[in-house]
């Protein structure tokens, strides 16, 4: 079966602040990495702000898929709300933040506060 | 409608077993992403934007009311109470979780369902026309092969890993409603000159990327000669069919490097070589399928329902759907009723698990406890009493599933696009919902006529734009999603792609790019012409020119806005 790649953010030139998003093995929810592990919460996932960090965060996503905890983890750039929060630049990671435009009752959009 | 037997139960039982077992090796380590991936995928488990998907096969469109009530209870239990029909006549739940599939499988199997075939490099669930077994224009009822080419696929042990999926469709009659031409492999259900019924066998059509129509093979083939010569088919497809290349390995392109001629050459010699006869079903199997598929008990009844017609009289919007949804019933007193999951605002496809109850207690009650899902993404009531029509509109209407605009501009085909699926650039149900609120006065799109729209979140062609009269595709342009345009697509025995009228346009665009290519159509209007019978007749030509004359218009506005 040729491999698809359906992980990878589609944003071109500059790749920095960055988040590091993926999807729960077991419920294939999207998460966030956080300092401590992963969280559902978009407005908690922790955002590098140089190279260095997004190369770590990046490296932990790959040893939590090693080690069967989440599926596809990618780096997503993003711009930062007044509030400082990571919007992705990318409106297909930024669907993937907040849920389907169409069903507002239904995703993160409905089980956490606005990123504002 | 076809019963499992004790092979088809152990088949189905042994195989959420064995996925029972996959996920728990999955879950342990055992086995890693890139290994269990093809093997959910010959479970129907995708993993989407927002969570994993399950497709549910259904084979050739038929269902009961049993098997909708379960689909209602898993939405509720698993799910976030809905699903979503597909354009292969398919279901998909949007939000279950991989550890509770397994369970999902077995209720599925319970009542006699699977999801089996519905992705992966295998021969796909086979699809056939909504209105198989009831319209008039029928030579013969298409399901009885479709039930035969699903048990022939099935684990197929030599078509188990092709070179990629492979779609088959099944036409009776003489209108094509299952767009066989399209389909890697169509077949239909035909005559000859002595009155034997055989097959018309194409092949090598299909969407997505490089769309194509296909290429008749065999003008006419016995109808016990099915499976063999479907097997020599398969047996060129397998060996020379493009590995190295997932965007060229489809029979399509096979077809169109070989060659029709040389194509069919090989496929006529690897027949030549085949022992039929220990391929070819026995007679008293393809009888006992068909048997399956025997008329339900219809009463004798006069062709006019005097009940039906006062009503009608009575009540605009029971004369409005009948006119507009009903199908004429091959049994007199009878007519089938399409059930347009398309009111106006909603999703495409999508089915609440009430309204699954009760479209359940509606089928067992007035259709011989059975309905079909279309490729449209509408549903069939196939055998309902004309007298009781309007019994069953009410019961519709109080579900919000009497929406009277089947085959109308506002009964549009979408993908599910970037609201859920990881392979989209663009959104597609919401260009669908903009474009049905446009047109949502129902005379206007009475007068407007029969317009299939086809919206696509991406060049994989799931919404099948190409053959929409009006084909919209949606891409990634410069960071924002940019729509493309086509019109003259044609899905029925007409089959033809669609042209591009121009560049693509920006998303809050499209419902007006759509009005201009209706005024031209209406200017352009011949009489009683339906809009793809005039797009047939003028060419894109004058479509392009009102398009073009839109954007213009639109840039000129803009540019003065700032």
């Amino acid at each position: 079966m040729a491999k698809d790649h359906r992980a990878g953010s589609k944003v071109r030139g500059d790749k920095l602040p960055a988040i590091l998003m993926a999807n729960l093995l077991l419920e294939g929810d999207t998460v966030f990495l956080t300092d401590s592990g992963w969280t559902l919460d978009p407005s908690a996932a922790k955002i590098a702000h140089d190279a260095e960090t997004a190369a770590a965060m990046e490296a932990e996503g790959k040893a939590a898929a090693a080690a069967n905890v989440v599926v596809d983890p990618y780096l997503v750039p993003v711009d930062l709300t007044e509030g400082g929060h990571a919007i992705a630049r990318h409106f297909r990671d930024a669907m993937r933040q907040k849920g389907p435009s169409i069903h507002p009752d239904m995703g993160k959009q409905a089980e956490f506060p606005p990123l504002d | 409608m076809y019963r499992y037997d004790e092979f088809d139960e152990r088949f189905v039982r042994e195989r959420v077993a064995q996925f029972r077992g996959q996920v728990e090796r999955r879950l342990d380590g055992s086995l890693t992403e890139d290994e269990f991936k093809p093997l959910r995928l010959k479970n129907g488990l995708y993993l989407q934007l927002h969570a994993y998907m399950l497709r549910i096969a259904v084979p050739y469109g038929t269902l009961n009311s049993r098997q909708l009530r379960q689909l209602a209870h898993i939405a509720e239990t698993y799910d976030k109470g809905y699903g979503h029909f597909t354009t292969r006549q398919n279901l998909q739940f949007n939000w279950p979780k991989l550890k509770d599939v397994p369970d999902i499988l077995d209720l599925l199997a319970d009542v006699e369902m699977h999801c089996i075939q519905t992705s992966g490099n295998c021969i796909r669930n086979v699809t056939s026309d909504q209105f198989a077994g009831v319209a008039r224009d029928e030579v013969e009822d298409p399901r009885p092969t479709a039930e035969l080419l699903r048990q022939w696929s099935s684990l197929h042990p030599e078509f188990v890993w092709l070179p990629r999926k492979f779609k088959i469709a099944v036409t009776g009659a003489e209108h094509d409603r299952a767009a066989i031409k399209v389909h890697d492999i169509g077949l239909k259900l035909k005559t000859d000159d002595t009155g034997e019924v055989g097959y018309e066998v194409i092949v090598g059509g299909g969407l997505g990327r490089t769309p194509m129509i296909g290429k008749v093979i065999r003008e006419f083939l016995p109808k016990d000669e099915l499976l063999a010569y479907l097997e020599a088919v398969m047996r060129v497809y397998n060996s020379e069919g493009r590995r190295d290349n997932k965007y060229k390995a489809r029979v399509k392109i096979l077809v169109h490097e070989t060659g029709e001629d040389e194509f069919r050459a090989r496929v006529e010699e690897e027949y030549s070589k085949l022992d039929g006869p220990t391929i070819n079903a026995p007679e008293e199997e393809v009888e006992r399928i068909a048997a399956y598929f025997a008329s339900p008990a219809y009463e004798t009844l006069p062709e006019v329902s005097e009940a039906l017609d006062d009503a009608r009289a009575r009540d605009g919007a029971l004369d409005r759907f009948v006119e507009q949804n009903g199908f004429t019933h091959k049994q007199p007193g009878y007519i089938a009723l399409t059930i347009a999951l398309k009111e106006i605002g909603a999703v495409p496809g999508d089915m609440s698990a009430d309204q699954m109850r009760a479209f359940a207690d509606i089928a067992e009650r007035y259709s011989f406890d059975e309905f079909r899902v279309t490729h449209s993404q509408n549903l069939v009531l196939p055998h309902v009493k004309k007298d009781d029509v309007p019994a069953v509109f009410a019961a519709l209407k109080a579900v919000g599933l009497a929406s009277a605009n089947a085959g109308l501009i506002t009964d549009i085909i979408a993908c599910p696009g970037l609201d859920y699926c990881a392979l989209a650039t663009a959104k597609s149900i919401p260009i669908a919902q903009d474009i049905a609120k446009t047109f949502a006065d129902e005379a206007r799109q009475k007068a407007i006529g029969p317009l299939p729209i086809k919206i696509s979140g991406c060049i994989n062609a799931c919404g099948h734009h190409h053959v929409g009269a009006i084909g919209i595709l949606g891409l990634e342009k410069g960071g924002r999603e940019n729509y493309q345009i086509t019109v003259g697509g044609d899905a029925s025995e007409h089959a033809a792609l669609g042209e591009r009228l121009g560049p693509g346009i920006d998303a809050e665009d499209v419902p007006a790019a759509i009005e201009a290519i209706v005024a031209t159509y209406l200017g352009e209007k011949r009489g009683e012409e339906t809009f793809i019978e005039t797009v047939r007749r003028t060419g894109p030509e004058p479509f392009k020119a009102g398009f073009t004359a839109f954007i213009e218009a639109r840039a000129a506005a803009s540019e003065a806005a700032e």
